[in-house]
């Protein structure tokens, strides 16, 4: 990745909430981030945290309620439905669940060949041909898997198909919303190269959602942490990993189970998880967090913290280094 | 001394349109009494067939049970009649599953799913009635023991109205209070976040300590396995291909697929992620022929195709089923 | 890779998921049973003049000397008032029984899967209230009541008995459709065409009809024998199929006269209308373990 990339998404304080009959959920409140042309950038979070909704708001499933997202310099704060069909074919989604990504109904074939149509990327008589090259593409061997149907075949499988179907029409910007949350080990390890592999061959910048912090710690170059619609902390990859500050990292990272005591040593002392994580219809007054975290003082329960800039290029949002940094 | 449940040489067998699905391949597994022990395989192994056929809740046609034994305190359940199964799982065996939202009566609370647990199985156990109130003190303290806070008003609540955590502590204390000495949880965390994974497993390992209760827990993920096993299982195909003590397997893992298996998962350490395991799993219409992870084993000998490889012992608990380690 | 050999995979693709239904279909005996009846049902209908003994009996005949009598062997379900042969009778009678059910089922199914998918697609916009009204009022009349009133304000005939049911049977699948279409509106496969920008048509027909197919045609099959009871109904009362046709409630309503005496006029007709309904509830309840989804 060119250091000295483009900022190719940016997003400015974004909220967006949803009325429903228990109350406002306020399912990503403020959030401030931009993405740099090629990289990969990480979303952590767990259920409430607001990354899925974030996913959707940029690929233009769902409108802001505030704030801002801009791409290419170009704001995109808009519906899909209002969206110009260039900015269609340039953004696409992964989404997190094969099983439903896929229409059961049709083919292989026929699901490749809906964006290719649509945007008439190429002649009828080509368009085979570009389906099977997509799914060469994603080393799906043609014959074997043009026409079955995706209940013939299994969730990493199912995945590749999303993937190629996303990257059918050539686009620049890829949203992977847990894409390998649902499977097993061995078969993320195969999408996942596939995945860092053709944003090498194509020059793709990832935005990147999940849960799974060790993954991120290997793909992405840069993490952002988010906890009830706030973000805690950004990072470059390896000062996250190395310097947490956020306790609600902490207590992430102590939480994952690994597998070797190399990766143990590596975990920041033990913050032992406790506590709900609350609904964000209700969320906690102050700092979101303040009812789980270890290290609460006073001010938590009132004061909502704001970001500070703790070290070059890390951000952190919270009271235990509210003075320490500029904002 | 005889181990609570000893599983010799198990085949399972379904019948579907195209022809048998020969799924368990001759699966041996000794679980001792208070003994935590771990099965771990990817989807489609079988050792979600593996647990029903103990829980003899296989749906017989289309599955066959075509061989081997399933021996509970020495005595086959295969052979057991269906009164004295039923007296098993009231008051021996019970269960926790991936989906507590799933396992749980949406239409009745909590309290009283908890309550009808505690009453069916002390009528088996051969005790007098309890009153209602011993009842309700009795669901009130093992849901305590979970960890779960509040627990009076939560027995009030419908499973709706509860987080996936809470729910999964429901599921448990409904297994602890039939179970007395073997728990079979078959991907108990999987659909639960992070930090609250954290916290059940570090709960049902307390539990099942201090009730001396054995455990088989089941699950893709090796994270999750080592922290909570003495003893683990790696199954792969229907077949067990190496089992050891945690430590030992995971210092020193000698099976190709065990090995490729650990390598694929993502560590915190940053190694960058590994190329998986080359191929797909079996089709169990036609299974490779010997060792079933032959085709995808970048050790594969001739004799690996010949001949299924028994359990060789390696090391103190520790055995491998490959041929690389033939005595 | 050659188009011959994409044929191929696709034609040996498409034979594989045949046998694959067919396997699921005939599971059940009954299930062969039912098709097997409909499938003799179809035929004799369709050859009826070759294969009945008395194929101008269906009509205005008159033979008053052979009126009445019991089934034997020249006559095997006897001879109704005027002499006509009642078995042949009934052949024909379920040509007027078939037709009728494949043009209300033509008619209705259409129009009601399209507002069905349509309202369902438009949820919260008042195209979907103004269908979905629409479709309860329908529903909300009793569809006997419905046919009997239209078919009275018109001259009773087969053609309005038709028209009548056809109008009061649409709302059925509009209602089927709607619900599918509404459960599907948000699973990611939909979304997915929507980013992508296809058009709301493909997104109708090509996404969405193709999950409802198989509850289309199973409720079809089910429907049917509904529809041909409701024909044999009207017919009944004297408002569908009108003598000399040999429609098989119009026999039924005849034969009812007749009872307990001269039973086989109206018995055989009524065995006959059960026979078509059953067959085509089995077939019905084929279909939808065909379509069922098999979990291992």
């Amino acid at each position: 990745m060119n250091p000295l990339s483009e900022e190719i998404l940016t997003v400015e304080n974004l909220k967006k909430f949803f009325v429903t009959k228990q109350g406002t959920v306020r399912a990503v409140d403020n959030i401030s981030f931009s993405i740099k042309e090629g990289e990969t950038c990480g979303l952590v979070g767990e259920s409430g945290s607001g990354k899925t909704t974030v996913a959707h708001t940029i690929v233009g499933i769902y409108e802001p309620t505030e704030g801002r997202v801009s791409f290419k310099g170009q704001s995109i704060s808009k519906v899909f439905s209002q969206r110009p069909k260039n900015l269609k074919k340039d953004i696409r989604i992964v989404f997190q669940d094969p099983g439903s990504s896929l229409n059961p109904r049709r083919s292989i074939k026929q699901i490749l060949e809906v964006p290719i149509t649509v945007h008439r990327t190429y002649s009828n008589k080509d368009r085979l041909g570009r389906v099977m090259e997509l799914l060469t593409m994603v080393e799906l061997p043609p014959e074997e898997y043009l026409y079955k149907s995706p209940q013939a075949i299994g969730g990493g499988e199912k995945q590749m198909v999303a993937i190629a179907r996303a990257l059918a029409t050539n686009p620049s910007f890829v949203v992977l919303d847990e894409p390998t949350s649902a499977l097993d080990v061995s078969v993320q390890a195969k999408i996942i190269n596939l995945l860092m592999h053709l944003q090498k061959n194509l020059n793709l910048t990832y935005l990147f959602i999940t849960h799974d912090l060790s993954l991120m710690r290997n793909i992405a170059s840069r993490v952002a942490i988010m906890y009830l619609g706030k973000i805690c902390e950004v990072a470059s990859t390896v000062d996250f990993f190395q310097n947490p500050f956020h306790p609600y990292t902490k207590m992430l990272l102590s939480s994952i189970p690994t597998v070797s005591d190399d990766e143990e040593d590596l975990k920041p002392q033990e913050v032992i998880s406790r506590g709900e994580i609350p609904s964000p219809v209700n969320v906690p007054p102050g700092c979101s967090f303040h009812l789980r975290c270890p290290e609460k003082m006073e001010i938590c329960s009132q004061v909502d913290p704001t970001m500070v800039n703790i070290r070059e290029g890390h951000v952190v949002r919270c009271h235990l280094w509210q003075g320490t940094g500029n904002v | 001394m005889i181990p609570l449940l000893e599983i010799r040489d198990l085949h399972v067998r379904f019948k579907i349109f195209e022809g048998e699905l020969k799924v368990l391949n001759g699966v041996d597994m000794v679980i001792g009494e208070g003994e935590k022990v771990g099965l771990v395989g990817e989807t489609g192994c079988g050792k979600t067939t593996t647990m029903k056929s103990v829980l003899h809740v296989l749906p017989i046609p289309p599955a066959k049970i075509s061989g081997g034994e399933i021996l509970y305190r020495g005595k086959d359940i295969l052979k057991m009649k269906p009164g004295e199964i039923r007296r098993l799982r009231k008051g021996e065996m019970s269960a926790i599953f991936q989906d507590p939202l799933a396992a749980l009566n949406p239409v009745f609370t909590v309290g009283h799913q908890l309550r009808d647990v505690i009453k069916y199985s002390l009528i088996t156990q051969g005790r007098e009635n309890l009153s209602k109130e011993e009842i309700s003190a009795q669901s009130i303290t093992v849901l305590k023991e979970t960890g779960m806070p509040d627990s009076e008003r939560i027995l009030s609540n419908y499973p709706i109205q509860l987080s996936g955590g809470m729910r999964q502590r429901v599921c448990i204390s409904e297994a602890l209070s039939a179970a007395a000495k073997l728990l079979m949880a078959d991907e108990p965390t999987t659909n639960l976040d992070v930090t609250i994974q954290a916290q059940i497993l570090r709960q049902l390992n307390e539990l099942v300590e201090k009730r001396r209760i054995s455990i088989l827990l089941i699950s893709h993920s090796l994270g999750v396995v080592r922290k909570v096993t003495e003893r683990v299982y790696i199954m792969y195909a229907g077949n067990v291909v190496e089992t050891a003590r945690t430590k030992d397997l995971f210092a020193d893992p000698l099976h190709p697929y065990t090995k490729a298996l650990l390598k694929s998962v993502p560590k915190l350490t940053g190694e960058g992620i590994s190329q998986g395991i080359r191929g797909r799993i079996p089709n169990y219409l036609n299974p490779p022929s010997g060792c079933r992870f032959h085709p995808r084993c970048d050790h594969a000998m001739p004799m690996c195709e010949g001949e299924r490889p028994a359990a060789f012992i390696v090391g103190d608990n520790h055995t491998v089923a490959c041929f690389l380690y033939k005595r | 890779m050659s188009r011959i050999e994409l044929l191929a995979a696709a034609l040996s693709r498409k034979r594989a998921s045949f046998s694959k239904g067919w396997y699921k279909y005939s599971r059940n005996p009954l299930s062969i049973l039912g098709l097997t009846i409909l499938c003799l049902i179809i035929l004799a209908a369709v050859f009826a003049p070759y294969i009945t003994p008395y194929p101008e009996h269906a009509g205005a005949f008159t033979n008053f000397r052979e009126s009445s009598q019991p089934p034997n062997p020249t006559y095997f379900f006897g001879t109704d008032t005027v002499g006509r042969d009642v078995f042949t009778r009934v052949i024909f009678g379920y040509r007027f029984s078939l037709v009728l059910a494949v043009v209300v089922l033509s008619l209705s199914i259409p129009p009601g899967v399209i507002m069905g998918l349509i309202a369902g697609y438009f949820q919260g916009t008042r195209i979907e209230i103004a269908i979905m009204r629409i479709t309860d009022i329908f529903l909300a009349v009793p569809p006997l009541v419905l046919a009997l009133a239209i078919t009275v304000m018109l001259s009773p005939n087969l053609f309005n008995q038709m028209m009548a049911i056809s109008l009061m049977w649409w709302p059925w699948y509009s209602r089927l459709v709607y619900s599918i279409t509404t459960s599907l509106r948000h699973e990611y496969f939909v979304r997915e065409a929507e980013l992508t920008g296809a058009s709301k048509l493909h997104i109708l027909l090509r996404e969405i009809l193709p999950n409802c197919a198989a509850p289309i045609l199973t409720k079809m099959s089910l429907d049917a024998g509904f529809v041909i009871t409701v024909g044999a109904s009207l017919s009944f009362l004297g408002l569908g199929v009108q003598p000399p046709k040999p429609g098989l409630g119009t026999m039924v309503a005849d034969g009812a006269k007749r009872l307990p005496a001269e039973w086989w006029m109206a018995v055989f007709p009524a065995i006959a209308i059960v026979m078509v309904i059953l067959a085509f509830n089995l077939v019905g309840d084929g279909l939808r373990d065909m379509f069922a989804v098999e979990e291992v």
